[in-house]
């Protein structure tokens, strides 16, 4: 099988070595365009994540795809050398086909089980299409690993559970308030992982956030930003994505994102007394040595609540005297709370491993059946048969309205019939092997399969020998 | 017919077994809304097709003894469980609930099946309209206690910070004490209503010249049904005027469950 791929990932390079080979943004499709200019490629497609950049290609010669490739980066990204080949894998055939079903299923990303990979694939697979480099092949093949990240997603554990802080917060507020659309938030502190966290608890539902910090000007900062865009990507991967690896926004695409709806506003922290008695949640992040929520000046106030709160305290020195925790009505939870909810839950995602892996591999296993299938030979060999036997059922149809020195003309007749009958099949197939591209040659084939119900008769064979 | 009420009469335990199965994998699982409810619909439906055969069969709901009463409780439960699944879209609570209705089936189902044997089978007349309220409020605090228990395992383990095996396969907390105060307010309201035909029933004895002997398993029936609804008495005025905290609300509609349920049991065996 012609089908590679050539990649770099977190698995063979730092982050430093990958940030000059990503091609976020329009370099992608600049690639993708140079490809099919420079007919190199028969088929392309380029995968450019946070944590791999990846080209996916069947190649129309027999020219060094690594150097080209290589070369491709160099140009695009203004280097002065190409990046270093030994950082770079290449996978040819049926492991190209594993690898790939592999990303899919989110096996081989830093954070095992995460669901962006399978909307960055369908990202790349959309680009590949709109610039006509994916076609016959990789359509088949993408559509058939989006299929292995969905039966992974459904049908395993893999991707279930918080693996951050921020993450494991936010899921533990989902075990404590079912709708969070009326519920609010109270951030004491700016500090990023309570950002995370808030941020988290916006895209559950949450529409009312204040935010109480030593110095006003930076709470107001916050308010603005945590009221802005909506940011449906992944809280877990957002934490350990680089920013310079991240896909930037198009220009004046932020202002046509939907907002979110929800109403800030920024409070000192002398006014949390005034708050406490109304929120549902407390994130705590400052950099105080001594508690800022304590029992002896909020614990009346929450005490006479009859409503659920849930705070999290994730500053270390902790901000939240430990005595409230102990009130009716309050669920405290600290930083090392979050990290054992975190550490549960990598251990429950690599328990389902064994049964991902096996999806692929099964998934994998029906692919190469699939393209074996579509072989020019074997193909012509089935149609040969599927009209041998069409001949047969006829003349034991019609056989018995015949003589017996009729029968042996019709047998003749009908032979000579057939066989013209394919002649001109048989000599197109024969001249796609020798002339057509791979794309072409497979689409042809799949379309005669199709047509003449040939897969079947294949199966039958199959049956029969076994 | 006969024939065909000793089948549905052990074919309905069988189902509820079956069903509470099913929920204990959605539970293992973690399928937080999957909803696939064609099982309860036909548990629904076997039911009544059950109580309307009894009806024919005998002239009234099964609801002369304690124990019979059951099934009439098991079937009010399946529809209120489904009414609930459909709102909040939550299956994970059912295993709980299913497994409670089993249990009542099959204890009903195995009484039932000695009356249809013997075709001794006693019917209430007016007294209907007296124990039909009291089944709706038993099943309803039935729940409200099922959903209590939920919420204080729930909040013990987030606050003993125990993250295992129940942590996330319960519905949210404050979802469970919704649901089981929601559920205790319908209970006392059946209950207010069963203390009223209660009464009236006593009223028309009187009126007719007659007098309802008081016996000890009717003398039980009235401690219990009092007990009830001064338990929920209680909870709601509790829950409304002191602003009591959900887990003192829950913990006090478990308990009171609790006692009712020692109180049957007692008047029971007694009796």
């Amino acid at each position: 099988m012609k089908l590679s791929v050539i990649g770099i990932s977190h698995r063979t390079a730092p982050v430093e070595v990958r940030e000059t080979c990503a091609l976020t943004g329009d370099l992608t499709a600049k690639f993708l365009q140079a490809a099919h200019t420079e007919n190199v490629f028969e088929e392309a497609l380029l995968l450019d994540t946070c944590n791999r950049t990846e080209l996916y290609f069947l190649a129309a010669g027999a020219g060094d795809c690594m150097e080209n490739f290589l070369t491709h980066i160099k140009t695009l990204k203004g280097l002065d050398a190409a990046p270093d080949k030994s950082a770079f894998y290449y996978h040819q055939g049926q492991r190209a086909i594993e690898h790939l079903f592999t990303v899919a299923a989110a096996l081989d990303s830093q954070i095992v089980g995460e669901h962006q990979i399978l909307g960055q694939l369908k990202d790349a697979y959309k680009l590949a299409s709109e610039e006509r480099t994916a076609r016959f092949l990789l359509n088949k093949l993408m559509h058939r690993a989006f299929r292995v990240g969905k039966r992974t997603q459904n049908e395993t554990q893999l991707g279930r559970g918080s693996v951050s802080v921020a993450s494991a917060a936010s899921d533990l507020a989902a075990q404590i308030f079912a709708d969070m659309s009326d519920k609010s938030v109270l951030l004491v502190g700016a500090g990023q992982t309570a950002q995370a966290a808030a941020k988290g608890l916006i895209s559950s539902g949450v529409r009312r956030v204040i935010v109480a910090n030593r110095t006003l000007s930076r709470a107001e900062e916050l308010t603005t930003e945590l009221a802005g865009p909506v940011d449906q990507s992944d809280n877990d991967d957002q934490i350990r994505c680089p920013a310079a690896l991240r896909h930037s926004d198009p220009p004046g695409d932020a202002a046509d994102k939907p907002q979110n709806g929800v109403q800030a506003r920024a409070i000192s922290l002398d006014q949390i007394g005034e708050v406490i008695g109304s929120v549902d949640m407390v994130i705590c992040s400052t950099g105080s040595s001594d508690p800022v929520l304590t029992y002896d000046a909020l614990g009346d106030i929450i005490a006479r609540r009859s409503k659920l709160l849930y705070i999290v305290d994730i500053a270390v020195p902790r901000d939240v005297d430990p005595k409230l925790g102990d009130l009716a009505n309050v669920f405290l939870h600290n930083l090392n709370d979050l990290d054992s909810v975190v550490a549960r839950n990598i251990e429950r995602r690599c328990q389902e491993i064994p049964r991902a892996k096996a999806i692929v591999e099964l998934e994998v296993d029906k692919f190469v059946k699939w393209y074996d299938s579509l072989q020019v030979a074997s193909t012509i060999t089935l149609l040969n048969k599927r009209f041998e036997l069409l001949r047969a059922a006829e003349i034991k149809r019609y056989g018995g309205k015949f003589t017996d020195a009729d029968t042996e003309q019709l047998e003749l007749f009908t032979q000579s019939l057939c066989k013209k009958m394919l002649h001109r099949p048989i000599v197109y197939l024969r001249e796609l092997a020798q002339n057509a591209s791979l794309s072409d040659q497979l689409l042809a084939v799949e379309t005669i399969r199709r047509m003449y119900e040939l897969d079947e008769l294949q199966d039958d064979d199959l049956e029969q020998d076994k | 017919m006969d024939m065909l009420l000793s089948i549905l009469n052990w074919l309905l335990p069988l189902i509820y077994l079956a069903l509470a199965i099913d929920y204990g994998a959605t539970f293992i699982l973690r399928q937080r809304t999957h909803v696939r409810n064609s099982g309860v619909v036909l548990a629904i439906g076997v039911h009544a097709v059950f109580l309307v055969c009894w009806g024919m069969r005998y002239g009234g709901l099964p609801l002369a003894e304690n124990v019979e009463i059951l099934s009439v409780v098991a079937f009010s439960s399946v529809v209120v469980y489904f009414a609930i699944e459909l709102i909040t879209r939550d299956r994970r609570a059912g295993l709980f609930v299913f497994l409670l209705i089993f249990l009542m089936q099959y204890t009903a189902s195995t009484f039932l099946a000695g009356e249809i044997a013997q075709g001794l089978v006693a019917t209430r007349g007016w007294g209907t309209l007296h124990v039909l309220p009291a089944v709706f409020a038993y099943t309803a605090l039935a729940f409200a206690a099922i959903y209590a228990a939920l919420y204080l395992i729930g909040q013990r383990n987030l606050k003993h910070h125990n993250f295992g095996l129940l942590f996330d396969r319960l519905p949210p907390l404050d979802l469970l004490g919704r649901m089981s105060f929601q559920a205790l307010m319908v209970g006392f309201a059946f209950m207010t209503a069963t203390m009223i035909t209660g009464g009236a029933l006593f009223h028309r004895y009187g009126s007719g010249g007659g007098t309802l002997p008081m016996e000890p398993k009717l003398l039980a029936k009235i401690i219990i049904g009092s007990a009830a609804w001064i338990i929920c008495a209680v909870d709601v005025f509790g829950k409304y005027v002191l602003k009591w905290s959900i887990a003192r609300v829950a913990s006090i509609a478990l308990a009171g469950f609790l006692i009712i349920a020692a109180l049957f049991v007692t008047s029971f065996a007694l009796s």
